[in-house]
């Protein structure tokens, strides 16, 4: 191993913190409000779930500082190496309130107060690109946020009437010039941090990644840690070896190459849903619902992949598009296709000194139809009850081909291989959707839990695919027309 | 211009976008603070055989292990009935129930603590469903009946008679802020405990019982709450007992607070109800008798489901005039957390449980349900006298009914509905009105005081303390303007102390939406008397017997932060100025004043009586739409208008109607809770448990306020606005229904809540 530090550097409000031993194995909120006294942050869940935590996390991109919300419960202060966190105790000015403070009291924003400091970050943050925000940007930024009090109608209202002319950007109150010097210097050297019961190791390059990897059976690869995280914080989980890729660049990569998107594994989600709006519309609705903007900030695809889990938002979407997983090991790469990915209930087709590195996703032809449903109780910042994903490549009201898988119906993400062989060549109308229903329903195997009940699950398949008829009718008439 | 009815910000507005108010868990920590947790029962119904801590109380860092052994007092109390236990004893009633109060210097040390105590304990069969509890005879209580008229009679001449079963889901009130409480311990075993509460006097007096402490030895102290909803009225004096029993026994500051997991998994709820109906009426849609049979699922103990049930019974008359009408309740025991109070305790389900009765009529008679809730609501000077013999005094519902019918295009939006339906194959929309009429007082007499203490200090800054506690709402705000009315000085003026038991003792809990009311009330009795001592000084300071001046008490004005004679206005002095004059006069600056409501009175044996002071009315039209294949519901527009009476400030106020609406379409849509067959709860977080959402708000939100000066009877000509508006949330479910309407041939069966998979299941059932 190359030569290495035993310490986290961040920036806390401006100011540098150096982080040594235990503390490394802190969640940040912890480390906030019980060593720092910063006790503005509010912890509620604990889980990601409630947005009272928030705080603003400065990531180092090129040579300026790119400022993100993310819930300070569920981000580990091994996370934050390089970064300038923003608490609310951080947002003022000189002493001074910031003009969506003021318009949070004016507009009487606040009630209990407990939710408000997650809020007014948010919105704080969400002030740094635009100067106005519209009812919808509002919206999709805030659905993060859960208030008990307010119903929300004053809070949207203060974000509408905030007069950002003497609003001072991040960048004004905290000059990046101070900061990124330190950030970047340390970028260049490795992490390893060992403590009595923990080590945590952050390599910059991938042999080092899978060497370890292999010379530590059992351990965590923690990329959002959104999952992981959480499990931590509930007593599910207790990793004592944690490895983070999040300094190797080489995983950064967003592009398309070959009519090909190719996604590295530490792109987060909020960089996946800006730059593939366009190229997947129906993916983009996904991600727009999938957690909350503070999870989308943090969370990465890889991790949705790699955490297994049979309701995660972008498998089934990967699997009728027959992404490829690429596999980095201590003997290079090796690329499976995520049909193939799945052994079982959590088991992966993956060897000890793996991890995925990359995911190569086909572009949408154009006579492939996708579309994706997530059905959850609560349309934002829920996880799903039943998911769907359809590709369908059509010609004159018939089916050429098409790719339907399902989540939340068994122990892992399924491709309904006898529905699609079905429907192969038939008619686009009612009758054989319902039959495909039918059909669907003979190829999973739901049960019931907190989220639904097994017959819901079963009624959600034969009704989804009706539902996707009926929208493919309303298109083409829409088409007709 | 009076500061009444002025939109003020919140009092602690500026500390909570700043982050500088302080919550418990905010507080700092002593050198020496102890963190205090417990274990709880495993089982919902158990037996205890044995409790062996030895192995426990050798970790590092375990300072103190309690069982009820060591509890010096006694260990058994409850607001209304005393059955329940701090710590178990012999039987565990509900999974969580309290076993070992565990104090630590770690969290680490605390959660080994909990794996190394020993539990020996032998199940029994739990009851969870009111169904089994009904079957089984396990009751909380007595059975309780209200009625008017002759029903049985009555249904005999009805042209029509529906009968039902109808069940109502519970609701988590899930304050963001969880139980929290901090001790400190003090001189001769004297306690000082700051509990996020919404009922301090209740932790004094249950503390003192069961630590074996005289009242005056132990002082609680609420500054605020993270949101409060009824969950901290009988249920946060567990861990502030807990917090007090560690404090007295370590010598060492003690916290608890509650995971959010574990507040949810072992505190109560609002009560499920499963209630029968038979209703008769005629081809108009007006109702001749109604019958219900209420039954509460009041969970293992009494807590205050008997006062829940009450103002559901009270409620059952929605807003209609029911001339044959008989109610009877009772409430089941089972093997779940103690059910306990949340905003509209008891009203919402007796009103919602009418609200779909009239739906149900609407739906046999193929009528708009409008036209029904018209035809049936109360009268003004006639078809005015509620079930249980109250007048209905002031009654402005049919004016709201018509207003908002018109202002909300309820006929428009109710015909195009009809239209879009037939059209649409993915989408069903639906429409419905419903009404609020709640009762104003507690219907347990004796809890209608309050009391206030206001002090001026020499530079005339005023610091009034009440017996009301703040969880959001905006009772100080309230205070703080009524206070600045009274004396007519600037509100900055005024600082609103911390609620504490040695400045107001024996105080209600800040509940039944009569915070303002009566702690308001009793703030205007202590400026009043202060200012009747300061008016009779300054007669004697401005009277001049050579200008014929003579000292005249009642000629003296408080007026915008000035005193004068109105015999000699121009004379005026500062009230600043004023105040150190009056000191050196040896005027007394301080008041601690009380309040009784007056003329609220309810006989409980006859079912009769007038348990509330007024009405707080309104209406709301909620405009549903709900995909038909994967039981999304989305709110398109909901329009409200409410009668709060004069508004002492409207964006507080504004406040409450809307968070009361959201909260209460929430309890009727997405929050469900769910338990294992073990009585395990499942839906414990919000990862789980879903409250609206920002995205969930109404993609059209009308809210008005009616016009009503008329209410003489309360502070400022306010009326109370904490629960009514949650009732409000009530039209989107019947919204719901009506929707369902379209695709039911028949009966449309909608329990609650009306979640996605309610809504799925119930058309895949229908068609």
């Amino acid at each position: 191993m190359s030569k290495t530090r035993d310490y986290i550097l961040l920036y806390i409000n401006g100011k540098k913190t150096k982080i040594k031993g235990d503390s490394v194995f802190k969640s940040l909120s912890d480390f906030l409000r019980y060593e720092k006294q910063l006790v503005g942050t509010k912890v509620v869940c604990a889980e990601g779930d409630c947005g009272s935590c928030t705080v603003v996390h400065g990531k180092l991109e090129n040579d300026s500082l790119n400022y993100k919300i993310v819930n300070s419960c569920i981000k580990y202060m091994y996370q934050l190496d390089g970064t300038h966190i923003i608490t609310v105790e951080g947002l003022k000015s000189n002493g001074c309130m910031n003009p969506i403070q003021d318009s949070m009291i004016k507009n009487h924003g606040a009630q209990c107060g407990f939710c408000t400091p997650g809020f007014v970050v948010a919105m704080t943050t969400m002030f740094q690109e635009k100067n106005k925000l519209s009812l919808k940007d509002l919206k999709d930024g805030l659905n993060g946020n859960l208030c008990r009090c307010t119903g929300y109608e004053s809070i949207v209202k203060a974000g509408m009437e905030v007069d950002t002319s003497n609003l001072k950007h991040f960048e004004e109150i905290y000059d990046a010039k101070n900061i990124i010097p330190d950030l970047q210097e340390v970028k260049t050297i490795p992490i390893f941090i060992e403590t009595e019961e923990k080590k945590f190791f952050a390599p910059i390059d991938l042999i080092s990644a899978s060497e370890f990897k292999k010379a530590n059976e059992g351990l965590t690869i923690v990329s959002g840690g959104t999952d992981i995280s959480v499990q931590i914080n509930k007593g599910m989980r207790n990793p004592n070896v944690i490895m983070s890729t999040w300094g190797i660049d080489s995983l950064k990569e967003l592009k398309i190459e070959n009519d090909n998107l190719i996604v590295g594994s530490r792109v987060t989600l909020s960089e996946l849903e800006t730059f593939i709006k366009d190229l997947y519309p129906s993916f983009y609705d996904v991600l727009n619902v999938f957690g909350s903007p503070q999870i989308r900030n943090s969370g990465t695809l890889a991790g949705n992949i790699a955490n297994a889990s049979p309701i995660a938002d972008t498998i089934p979407f990967l699997f009728v598009m027959n992404a490829e997983l690429e596999l980095s090991g201590s003997n290079g790469f090796r690329t499976v296709n995520i049909n193939n990915f799945y052994k079982g209930y959590k088991s992966l087709d993956l060897n000890n000194d793996e991890f995925i590195s990359k995911i190569t996703i086909p572009l949408l032809k154009n006579n492939e139809k996708l579309k994706l449903y997530k059905v959850s109780k609560r349309k934002d910042l829920d996880i799903s009850t039943f998911t769907a994903s359809f590709l369908m490549k059509s010609n004159e009201g018939k089916i050429e081909s098409i790719n339907i898988a399902f989540g939340g119906v068994g122990p892992i993400i399924i491709r309904l291989k006898k529905t699609e062989e079905f429907l192969k060549g038939k008619f686009l109308n009612e009758e054989n959707f319902i039959q495909a229903g039918l059909m669907s329903t003979q190829e999973i195997t739901p049960i019931s839990d907190v989220r639904g009940s097994k017959d819901f699950r079963f009624q959600l398949a034969k009704n989804i695919m009706k539902k996707f008829y009926f929208e493919c009718l309303e298109e083409e008439a829409v088409l007709c027309q | 211009m009076s500061i009444i009815g002025q939109n003020i910000p919140h009092d602690s507005a500026k500390g909570h976008v700043t982050g500088e108010s302080v919550f418990i868990d905010d507080m700092p920590f002593a050198k020496n603070e102890l963190m205090v947790d417990f274990l709880g029962s495993p089982f919902a119904h158990a037996e205890l055989i044995s409790v062996d801590t030895s192995e426990a109380e050798k970790i590092d860092g375990i300072i103190g292990l309690f069982t009820y052994k060591d509890l010096n007092g006694i260990n058994k109390f409850g607001p209304i009935i005393q059955d329940e236990h701090l710590l178990v004893e012999h039987l565990a009633t509900f999974i969580g129930e309290p076993i070992v109060v565990i104090a630590g210097e770690n969290k680490q040390a605390i959660e080994k603590a909990k794996k190394a105590i020993k539990l020996n304990m032998k199940e029994l069969e739990p009851i969870f469903s009111i169904d089994e509890a009904i079957k089984k005879e396990q009751f909380i209580g007595i059975p309780r009946t209200i009625k008017t008229g002759d029903v049985e009679s009555a249904f005999k001449t009805s042209e029509h008679v529906l009968e039902g079963t109808f069940i109502i889901g519970g609701q988590e009130q899930f304050y963001l802020e969880s139980q929290a409480s901090l001790a400190y311990p003090g001189e001769n075993n004297s306690l000082v405990i700051h509990c996020s509460t919404q009922h301090p006097s209740e932790i004094v007096q249950v503390a003192a019982s069961i630590l074996g402490l005289n009242q005056n030895q132990v002082i609680c102290i609420t500054k605020r709450m993270g949101g409060g909803f009824g969950g901290k009225e009988s249920q946060a004096c567990h861990y502030a007992v807990m917090a007090g029993l560690v404090a007295l026994k370590t010598k060492r500051p003690a916290r608890i607070i509650l995971t959010k997991d574990v507040d949810m998994q072992v505190t109560g709820k609002r009560h499920p109800f499963q209630n029968n109906y038979k209703v008769g009426f005629d081809s108009n849609g007006q109702i001749n008798a109604l019958k219900v049979d209420l039954f509460s699922n009041g969970g293992a103990a009494a807590d205050l489901s008997t006062s829940i049930l009450e103002r559901a019974m009270l409620h059952s008359d929605s807003a209609y005039y029911i001339p044959n009408m008989e109610v009877h309740g009772k409430i089941c025991r089972t093997n779940l957390p103690p059910n306990t109070a949340f905003r509209g305790f008891g009203g919402p389900q007796g009103t919602l449980n009418t609200e779909n009765i009239i739906e149900e009529i609407a739906n046999y008679l193929k009528k708009d349900s409008y036209e029904i809730r018209r035809l049936n609501c109360y009268g003004i000077d006639e078809r005015n006298v509620t079930h249980y013999g109250k007048v209905f005094y002031n009654n402005v519902l049919p004016e709201i009914f018509d207003e908002l019918h018109k202002k909300s295009d309820y006929k428009e939006r109710f015909d195009s509905i009809k239209e879009f339906n037939s059209n649409s194959k993915t989408h069903l929309k639906g429409i419905s009105l419903s009404p609020v009429k709640f009762g104003i007082s507690f219907t347990t007499k004796f809890l209608n005081q309050g009391s206030a203490l206001v002090n001026i200090y020499l530079d005339g800054s005023v610091q009034v303390s009440t017996g009301g506690t703040e969880m959001g709402q905006g009772l100080n705000t309230k205070i703080r303007q009524i206070v600045a009315d009274e004396f007519s000085i600037d509100y900055e003026n005024i600082r609103i102390m911390d609620t504490s038991t040695e400045k107001n003792n024996n105080t209600s809990p800040t509940a039944a939406s009569s915070g303002t009311d009566i702690n308001g009330s009793a703030a205007v009795l202590a400026c009043t008397a202060i200012r009747d001592r300061l008016a009779d000084f300054a007669a004697q300071h401005f009277s001049s017997p050579e200008e014929g001046i003579v000292k005249s008490k009642n000629n003296i004005v408080f007026k915008d932060n000035y005193v004068f004679d109105d015999r000699k206005p121009h004379k005026k002095i500062s009230f600043k100025d004023l105040i150190p004059l009056a000191y050196r006069e040896r005027v007394n600056l301080g008041e601690r004043a009380f309040y009784q409501t007056p003329g609220v009175d309810f006989n409980r044996e006859t079912g009769k009586g007038n348990p509330f002071l007024y009405f707080t009315n309104g209406a709301a039209v909620s405009e549903v739409l709900i995909d038909k294949f994967t039981g999304e519901l989305k709110i398109l527009r909901a329009d409200i208008l409410i009668d709060i009476g004069q508004s002492i400030n409207l964006g507080i106020d504004r406040g409450q109607v809307i968070g009361g609406f959201i909260q209460g379409a929430g309890w009727l849509t997405s929050e469900e809770l769910k338990y294992t067959d073990k009585g395990y709860l499942l839906s414990h977080s919000p990862t789980t448990y879903k409250i609206p959402n920002i995205t969930d708000m109404p993609d059209i939100f009308n809210v008005e306020f009616f016009k009503n000066e008329e209410n003489t009877v309360n502070v400022k000509k306010s009326k109370a606005v904490g629960e009514p508006p949650l009732l409000l949330g009530i039209s989107v479910w019947t919204a719901v229904k009506h929707d369902l309407s379209f695709v039911s041939k028949n009966r449309v069966t909608l329990n609650t809540p009306a979640t996605n998979e309610e809504i799925v299941m119930r058309i895949a059932e229908f068609e």
